[in-house]
């Protein structure tokens, strides 16, 4: 088996047999859903049942957690555990690493997305289209890569997991009710409805919405759609610049 | 398994950039390591031990000076020479969530070496990990990880084994299991470079040791010759009190004084001066007990070369 392979396999074993990492991974997404759903089932945004409107940004809030506080705050504590010096040390290119690291992320955030849209059918009825799982399944997965990738900014600045998973908060928490996940953007003053148009969680929403809703991609999605992609590179490219294999001294 | 030298030229590290004040970790340091010998580097916390081996791991670029493996400078080119290396960190860690039998396997795939299930059994057997071959890292004592560590280290059958501090904070049961292990290194002929703090280590384990104090390298050869080059006798400590002018003409004596309600001799022939102070007692009516005789060691040749006691 290639090096690559070697090592996204071990990485997917390190995520799935963490008790604390499989709850966040996979517990907490449902959760957010099942709360959702419960106190907000009978009501309509946009005449739009609220399990319909809600589901797309229960997923765009999930990959936002996922990327911004689990993923990491991972990365972080493997520089502080001093697992990544031990791989430093190894033949290993520092590309198989990242790519190994960004596949399991994407595997496990995607895995997370079908778990929440499956607990919604089964517990609040949900029938999603075809057509549209398949028209979202892409926007799902850019919306991950932009998500840990602005994740790897954070875990590149942060000298502590500590520090990381608080960044990682503030990032998160103050998108949550700023980005239409929940609930609706209308609802605040404009000129924080403009601001919030510009945040990642607000395009990933609308993107994956959109998709999920109609069943097909919109036109007018296209200025999210290169945000998000912006947001992505960007992401990319500080957190490879940002990136340390060992805490500072 | 023929082994390869390792020779390290004028190697310097710098530390610190814009702002900060340059921390020189390593200065002007060469010395040679011989194909199939166990070397010890020798010094106290923060010597730049640590350091130097990050140099020869490719972890750590050298400011000034070169590494040679084999003849083959790879300051430049480090990654080309890790498939050689076997490494052990100083703080070993490793995926807390992979069991012991699936880090072996693992460690080795990443050098692209692919054991079969009888040759993970082995290196099982061998660290004495059969039993835990199946438990997570976290649930291992101190002597298992390390045993471990030293499994990983060599899974790749590497040329090279650098190991920083392997015996750490370990008790002398574990740590003699270690330097066993180490030893079977080296009969194998793989060239083993370690560092220690511990004195005893450094003379029970390695043929040639380089003592490194304050970035600087101050001595290599054998313990043995750096001990011999002290001239120094062993040190004799017993609670006689006896007039020091009486002490002094007996037989192998280099110098006497009291430390508190000690006194201490050194001689150069203990046998004799102890039969001497024996009888001096006994024509003094007194006894001689509570005696205690110490051979030089490495920690007079760092006193001797720093002027400074030796603090691990």
């Amino acid at each position: 088996m290639p090096r690559f392979w070697i090592l996204t396999k071990a990485m997917f074993l390190v995520h799935v047999r963490n008790r604390i990492t499989l709850f966040w991974n996979m517990l907490f997404p449902v959760f957010l859903l099942v709360v959702y759903g419960l106190f907000f089932s009978s009501s309509e945004v946009e005449g739009i049942d609220y399990m319909n409107w809600v589901l797309p940004g229960v997923i765009a809030l999930n990959i936002l957690a996922f990327g911004l506080m689990s993923s990491s705050s991972m990365l972080v504590n493997m520089r502080e555990t001093g697992v990544l010096r031990r791989l430093q040390a190894t033949p290993v290119p520092a590309l198989h690493l990242v790519s190994a690291y960004g596949l399991v992320n994407v595997a496990i955030a995607a895995l997370q997305s079908a778990a929440i849209i499956l607990s919604a059918a089964l517990f609040f009825d949900y029938t999603p289209t075809a057509a549209g799982l398949l028209r979202a399944a892409p926007m799902i997965i850019l919306a991950i890569f932009a998500s840990v990738a602005l994740g790897q900014i954070v875990s590149g600045v942060a000298p502590k997991a500590g520090v990381a998973l608080a960044l990682g908060q503030i990032l998160y928490f103050s998108q949550m009710f700023l980005s239409d996940m929940v609930l609706p953007i209308d609802q605040l003053p404009g000129w924080l409805q403009r601001l919030a148009g510009y945040l990642p969680g607000y395009a990933i929403t609308q993107l994956v919405r959109s998709p999920l809703l109609s069943g097909e991609w919109s036109a007018a999605l296209g200025p999210q759609f290169l945000l998000v992609a912006g947001y992505t590179v960007a992401g990319g490219v500080l957190a490879a610049l940002f990136f340390r294999w060992a805490p500072r001294h | 398994m023929p082994g390869i030298g390792i020779k390290i030229e004028g190697v310097s590290v710098v530390y610190g950039g814009w702002g900060t004040k340059p921390v020189k970790a390593l200065q002007d340091v060469s010395f040679e390591v011989e194909p199939g010998e166990i070397f010890g580097l020798l010094g106290p916390n923060g010597a730049g031990k640590t350091t130097l081996l990050s140099v020869l791991e490719g972890l750590q670029a050298p400011s000034a000076g070169k590494v040679l493996f084999g003849g083959e400078d790879i300051s430049r080119q480090a990654e080309s020479a890790r498939p050689r290396l076997g490494i052990q960190l100083q703080h070993t860690a490793l995926f807390e969530d992979l069991r012991v039998r699936e880090l072996i396997e693992f460690y080795a795939g990443l050098y692209n070496v692919f054991l079969t299930t009888a040759q993970i059994q082995e290196l099982l057997e061998r660290f004495d990990l059969v039993e835990k071959a199946n438990t997570y890292p976290r649930r291992l004592s101190g002597g298992q990880r390390q045993r471990l560590a030293l499994a990983v280290a060599v899974a790749n059958d590497p040329d090279i084994v650098l190991l920083d501090e392997p015996t750490g904070a370990l008790d002398p049961q574990a740590r003699r299991m270690i330097w066993a292990l180490i030893r079977s290194l080296y009969e194998e002929g793989r060239t083993v470079l370690l560092t220690t703090h511990s004195m005893d280590e450094a003379e029970a384990l390695c043929r040639r040791v380089a003592i490194i104090h304050r970035g600087q390298l101050i001595a290599v050869n054998t313990p043995a010759r750096l001990i011999a080059e002290l001239n120094a006798g062993a040190m004799i400590k017993t609670d006689l009190d006896l007039p020091l002018d009486t002490i002094q003409p007996l037989p192998g004596v280099i110098q006497a004084r009291y430390t508190g309600q000690h006194l201490e001799l050194e001689s150069h022939e203990p046998g004799e001066t102890l039969v001497a102070l024996g009888n001096l007692a006994r024509r003094q009516g007194l006894r001689l007990g509570d005696v205690s005789i110490r051979q030089p060691n490495l920690e007079d040749v760092f006193l001797q070369l720093t002027g400074q006691a030796f603090e691990a």
